[in-house]
């Protein structure tokens, strides 16, 4: 079997995952504490990907960091290659389209934080970086890795955004899920289920692992 | 630093806001708290926990002033509003608010991380012990009883040597034995670290048992301040007597004055009864409201001779009725008063319903209330 | 401040730290050193044909000629659009023509390798009669009948104009089911979602297709020969070996292979079509 495809896919969902954790964790944490009055436009263009077809989206993301584009061209500038139909445009774009599936579990269980808690922080003489890391992020584990691992398992099993934005390029830009799908064109059903199966599993035992420290390793003691 | 506060540097909390929360509910509260336990008594939705809330710095007043000593925290005008954090205040609010995934000696700790790690040990040792619960430092929340959190929230409020302390409604969870040993620690430690205190309740009892001054709050609005003698023993404000526990109210009218003797005899509405009451400023043929606590009033079962008291009149029981310990009468002798007599009282008097009683009224158990 | 993340709970910073060492493992691995590689776009018909050759050439040479299979239209537009492709197999002289028009390709390189052919290609259980060719498709008993997408895609537009040659396309255009390429047409047929399907030549007498149906072939008169061209892109950084590669396919042992796959040798095609085009 060839696992340059899974490789390079898991390489795909994790370096996505470390970046989606870094932006991902202020732009929930801005988003459930703020009352800022025009933050459901924040919030929908959040959302946006949720409802938006693969397509489209990815359509938009080419457009946007192809080389016509000013991005695109100072990628270009930086790095000697450009963005499309390369890893970094795969990043870009899964990071785009995995974001709210990261971001809005982060901010229920934000949420639920109990308000006392972080006034009660505030009043004690916490910044509101300590309150964060401190209180709320300790209070909320569960949620942001479930945000995570969802925003993973999301990547893993992309493929219209991922075929247009970059092409269908072996050991570059052909991720797991495309390569199903050309093993199936090329009727080899066996490789296909091979690595189909592989994916499932894969996917299964990182939920279930997940979802199992929610319930007991992650779990706050509550009193009263 | 030192734990203790000297007295030369005694400073009070100033406030004097206003709030609008609803349509319906809107703060105007100007008090002073000085060194010392303030207690805000009031009912249920009085405005207290808001106000609270106003000094803290969690909400934030639509106009007005809140200053502990020389030190400015708001000032609408000014437009000054000092953030929370810089506030250093205490503030236990009804739900303790402890960290439940931090163990008692985290949570303590939590103000003072700033702090030099022995300063920081000998501080939180300090309070822990004082307060009873230093064995508890490794537990968590959910492993200490109902006492033993509210002591560790205690601690945790005042180990960060606050300015002042605002405590809502701390002992509504806890047993009578718990409640008085946790103020008893809570006094030896305001003893030694003088700042204001300012205590929410809604309990008269607890006012009284606890506080130094007393600010009564109802509907927004501050009803009465002063000792809890003065407020709450001679209540001046009819709300205050209600919340205080004047059973009786009665409408009357001034008949006559006699200043030299300090009283005055006002005739309870449409009835034969007339009272002497201690003299305000009202003239004869005023209109006031006078309040008796049922359980200040004497009763007899013949008319009792060469008593101090100058109220003693004749009515009839009507009602009998027990209520815990306690046996509630009710006598119509003109209007119906409402008396208070214990178990064993009633018992050897062998009062019965429809037979012919006296009651006996101090001049100093009536309370003139002002107009509403 | 001190970084409290290590000492928040034991679980979640483990869960991390694992994170971090899988993430470097991950981590691009070494390529093998010396050995070069191209990245070949090729049109979907030459699926199994260079799969097998290119086998050849890694034995031969040692280098690797990475495949990516797909519709000459699309290969056109990514290139278009700056896929970092070494060559271009298409399946038609046009796309490299305009490749060449819009100067992304190397001067002089374009060489046409073959000419493909399309047949009429049902599963073994299909009880059609082939004999009657094309015609056989306007039967009632055929519901869908799979094509690739003419828009970009040769071997549709191949299959359109033979439908049209025999006065069929019209009857039958309400069956037809398109396929992104020539690959995924056939898949549709092998798999039976599609009744019938006109395919290439070269992915009908692959294993895979072989052993599961039957086809016969659509006369050459009915459609113009699909003569496919190949071109080295301008933006290859690895165009010596691309004009190995080239060369390769013109030896007697490749164009064997290719003639075991169906496809005509351009000038043999050219040989019995001229008059046309």
């Amino acid at each position: 079997m060839d696992w340059r495809p899974i490789f390079l896919t898991l390489r795909l969902a994790l370096v996505v995952c470390v970046i989606l954790l870094v932006i991902g964790l202020p732009i929930a944490s801005w988003l459930s504490f703020t009352r800022w009055r025009w933050k459901f436009c924040v919030e929908s263009i959040v959302a946006l990907p949720l409802v938006l077809p693969p397509t489209v989206l990815g359509f938009y993301v080419l457009v946007a960091m192809g080389s016509q584009s000013p991005f695109g061209r100072w990628y270009q500038s930086f790095t000697g290659h450009g963005l499309p139909f390369a890893f970094g445009g795969l990043v870009i774009a899964s990071v785009i389209y995995s974001l709210p599936f990261a971001v809005q579990p982060m901010i229920a269980a934000f949420y639920q934080v109990d308000r006392s808690l972080i006034n009660a922080s505030s009043i004690l003489g916490a910044s509101r970086l300590r309150t964060f890391l401190r209180i709320v992020l300790p209070l909320s584990t569960g949620g942001v890795v479930t945000g995570i691992v969802l925003a993973f398992a999301h990547t893993l099993g992309e493929f219209g955004v991922v075929l247009m934005v970059g092409g269908n390029i072996p050991g570059v830009t052909q991720t797991v899920s495309i390569a199903i799908y050309d093993n199936v064109q090329e009727l080899n059903y066996a490789a296909a289920n091979r690595m189909a199966l592989l994916l499932i599993a894969f996917s299964f035992v990182t939920l279930s692992i997940t979802y199992a420290l929610n319930r007991r390793a992650w779990a706050v003691p509550l009193y009263q | 630093m030192e734990t203790q506060k000297s007295s030369a540097g005694d400073v009070s909390l100033s406030i004097d806001i206003r709030k609008r929360l609803s349509e319906s509910f809107s703060l105007d509260a100007a008090f002073e708290a000085p060194p010392g336990f303030t207690m805000l008594l009031g009912p249920s939705g009085a405005g207290k926990t808001t106000l609270l809330n106003c000094v803290s710095g969690l909400l934030r007043p639509d106009t007005g002033r809140i200053k502990l000593g020389a030190e400015v925290f708001f000032d609408s005008a000014a437009k000054i509003a000092v953030s929370i954090r810089a506030r250093h205040l205490g503030y236990l609010f009804q739900t303790l608010a402890l960290f439940p995934h931090l163990t008692v000696k985290q949570n303590v700790e939590y103000g003072i991380a700033k702090l030099p790690p022995e300063l920081r040990h000998t501080r939180m040792m300090t309070l822990l012990e004082s307060f009873r619960v230093a064995h508890l430092l490794g537990r968590k929340p959910n492993e200490i009883s109902g006492g033993e959190r509210q002591r560790v929230a205690l601690a945790r409020s005042l180990v960060t040597n606050p300015a002042a302390l605002l405590l809502d409604e701390p002992m509504v969870a806890l047993d009578s034995f718990t409640r008085t040993k946790i103020l008893e620690d809570l006094r030896a430690w305001n003893a030694a670290n003088r700042i204001p205190v300012l205590y929410v309740t809604h309990s008269p009892e607890e006012a009284f048992a606890v506080g130094e001054r007393v600010v009564v709050l109802d509907s927004g609005r501050v009803l009465d301040q002063g000792s809890p003698q003065d407020v709450l023993v001679k209540p001046r404000h009819e709300k205050v007597a209600q919340l205080v526990g004047f059973e009786n109210v009665f409408d009357a009218i001034v008949r006559s004055t006699a200043e030299s003797q300090g009283t005055m005899r006002c005739q309870l509405n449409s009835s034969g009864v007339e009272l002497e009451t201690p003299l305000t400023s009202a003239e004869v043929g005023a209109r006031v409201r006078i309040a008796i606590r049922a359980g200040d009033v004497i009763v007899a079962p013949q008319r009792p001779q060469g008593l101090s008291a100058r109220n003693v009149f004749e009515g009839r029981l009507v009602a009998l009725s027990q209520e815990g310990a306690t046996v509630v009468l009710k006598i119509q002798a003109g209007v119906i008063f409402e008396v208070h007599i214990t178990l064993g009282a009633c018992k050897e008097l062998g009062l019965a319903s429809g037979q012919p009683i006296w009651l006996v009224i101090k001049t100093y158990s009536c309370s003139l209330l002002e107009p509403a | 401040m001190k970084l409290t993340l290590a000492r928040i709970n034991s679980g979640p910073a483990k869960t991390f730290h694992a994170f971090v060492l899988l993430l470097i493992l991950i981590l691009p691995a070494a390529t093998q050193a010396g050995a070069r590689e191209i990245t070949v776009a090729a049109a979907a018909d030459l699926t199994f044909a260079f799969h097998d050759i290119s086998d050849r050439f890694q034995r031969q040479t040692g280098d690797t000629v990475e495949l990516s299979f797909g519709s000459s239209g699309n290969f056109f537009s990514q290139i278009r659009n700056g896929a970092p492709y070494d060559m271009f197999f298409s399946a038609d002289v046009q796309y490299p023509r305009k490749l060449e028009a819009a100067g992304l390709t190397e001067p002089g390189t374009i060489y046409e390798y073959a000419a493909g052919r399309i047949v009429v290609w049902v599963p073994d259980a299909s009880k059609l009669d082939l004999h009657r060719g094309l015609a056989v498709l306007a039967d009632s008993a055929v519901h869908r009948i799979a094509i690739a997408n003419p828009q970009h895609a040769p071997y549709g537009r191949a299959a359109v104009a033979a439908l049209r040659h025999e006065q069929l396309y019209e009857r039958v255009r309400d069956k037809l089911v398109m396929g992104e390429d020539i690959s995924q047409t056939a898949q549709f047929v092998q798999s039976g979602n599609a009744d019938a399907g006109i395919v290439a030549v070269s992915l009908a007498l692959a294993p895979a297709m072989k052993a599961k149906g039957r086809f016969i072939e659509i006369p050459a008169v009915d459609y113009p020969p699909i003569i496919q061209a190949a071109v080295i892109l301008k933006s290859s950084r690895e165009k010596e070996l691309a004009h190995r590669f080239l060369n390769f396919l013109k030896q007697p042992d490749t164009l064997e292979v290719m003639r075991k796959y169906g496809f005509a040798l351009p000038k043999e095609a050219a040989g019995s079509e001229r008059g046309r085009d």
